[in-house]
């Protein structure tokens, strides 16, 4: 995303997975959520969920985004190996959240 | 001697304690010669011989006979050695039938600044360390000096007669995804073969200095995107080694319209038709998809790792030598 406001980087060191989160907005208003990634489809599956869900959100409300929710999206918890899959963009799009300008 | 060209390099410290050398050039052959025009030997002042001409035997002693007596400044700087061969002292030399071979060599001036011969190969190696093919002209029936040029460069028109040209291409870059051990034993034979590697993962545990000491680069990062960015040509082989899809698809992505010279994937034939299968629905047109040589490397049936190594690398030298893989 050329014009991003924030973005933030992950990774799953040993399994590999690979993510970016960039946003375009403020603290009160995330108007545009991207992700790029070379990571496994339970990973993009996340990712994707996840930055259509904070669109139009504030920071606050972006940060109360849990892995409940995120599981309860995905139609079941992974499998304990495959948590770190599932929770690797949620990580990093919190971390792309702090990162966003105040308004 | 600085490379596999045979390129001189005054600085090389094969050459510490040389103030002359001969460079001998494999120019032409009628007979079914055993090694590619513009093979090289050096020979040495000293006595120092580097390279050949031909796999050895009488034609390679002859040169350095030759070689010798270039030396003796009486002798021109240069000389054109003409070497017949009947249909018996071919086969002792390995050649499947006689005829004429010539040989041109050169007096190489070391100690001197402003040797033109070493001012070409100095060029040259600038050229090639640059990516770029190049050629070195030598003027024969014309005489006058050796200069080198990119090959791009290099107009027809103005290559005299009897004029010859040394081509060279710059060094493979193998572009290695998938830090694990096949990676690891590729790097150590790349180098002997004088091919450059970079090796690129997604895990900073495994993509490490340690593990791939011989490596010219190790990238990580997101593997499509240090891919994208690589200024690849057709003298870059992608190897896609990581037998991780999340890795394979983005990458493949990002080369199959790109001018690379080779792209292998680890994995079986079902795999590589499943994933030729995914990027076809992606609007992946056979043709480009047909670029990729899966499963990789030559059936050679070794399983361990620098087996599949070597079968890697023998379908990599196969392909740029123009042989069906």
């Amino acid at each position: 995303m050329p014009d991003a406001s924030a973005s933030a980087d992950g990774a799953n060191p040993l399994c590999g997975d690979r993510i970016r989160v960039e946003l375009r907005g403020n603290a009160t208003h995330v108007a545009e959520a991207r992700f790029t990634a070379d990571a496994c489809a339970l990973c993009i599956a996340s990712a994707s969920l996840l930055t259509e869900r904070v669109r139009g959100m504030s920071a606050n409300e972006a940060l109360g985004i849990d892995a409940s929710w995120l599981f309860e999206s995905l139609e079941g918890e992974p499998p304990s190996g495959r948590r770190k899959c599932a929770l690797l963009p949620l990580d990093t799009l919190r971390r792309a959240v702090a990162a966003l300008p105040s308004a | 001697m600085a490379n596999k060209f045979g390129l001189i390099d005054p600085t090389d410290p094969a050459f510490r304690d040389e103030s002359e050398v001969a460079l001998a050039t494999l120019v032409s052959a009628t007979a079914g010669s055993s090694k590619k025009i513009g093979a090289k030997m050096i020979v040495g002042r000293s006595g120092r011989i580097i390279g050949g001409v031909t796999i050895g035997g009488c034609v390679d002693a002859q040169v350095v006979e030759a070689a010798d007596a270039l030396f003796d400044k009486t002798h021109a700087d240069r000389q054109l050695l003409s070497i017949s061969l009947d249909d018996d002292e071919a086969w002792e030399i390995g050649l499947t039938c006689g005829g004429t071979l010539e040989v041109l060599l050169t007096r190489v001036d070391l100690s001197a600044g402003d040797d033109p011969t070493v001012a070409a190969h100095r060029q040259a190696m600038e050229l090639l360390s640059a990516g770029e093919p190049t050629a070195i002209v030598t003027p024969i029936a014309a005489g006058g000096a050796s200069y080198a040029v990119a090959s791009e460069a290099l107009d027809d028109a103005s290559v005299g007669e009897r004029t010859f040209v040394d081509r060279m291409a710059p060094p493979l870059t193998l572009v290695i995804v998938g830090a694990g051990q096949i990676a690891m034993s590729l790097t150590r034979m790349a180098r002997e073969l004088e091919m450059r590697t970079v090796i690129v993962d997604g895990r900073d545990r495994y993509a490490t200095r340690e593990r791939f000491p011989e490596a010219d680069d190790v990238l990580v990062g997101m593997p499509s995107e240090i891919v994208a960015a690589i200024d690849a040509n057709r003298r870059t082989a992608i190897l896609l080694l990581a037998h991780d899809y999340k890795y394979e698809l983005p990458v493949l992505r990002h080369v199959l319209r790109k001018p690379v010279g080779y792209i292998g994937m680890l994995g079986s034939k079902k795999r590589g038709a499943a994933m030729r299968d995914l990027l076809r629905d992606e609007g992946f047109s056979d043709e480009e998809l047909a670029r990729v040589h899966t499963p990789i490397g030559l059936d050679l049936g070794g399983k361990a790792p620098p087996e599949v190594a070597l079968s890697i690398l023998s379908e990599i030298v196969a392909v740029y030598s123009g042989k069906r893989a």
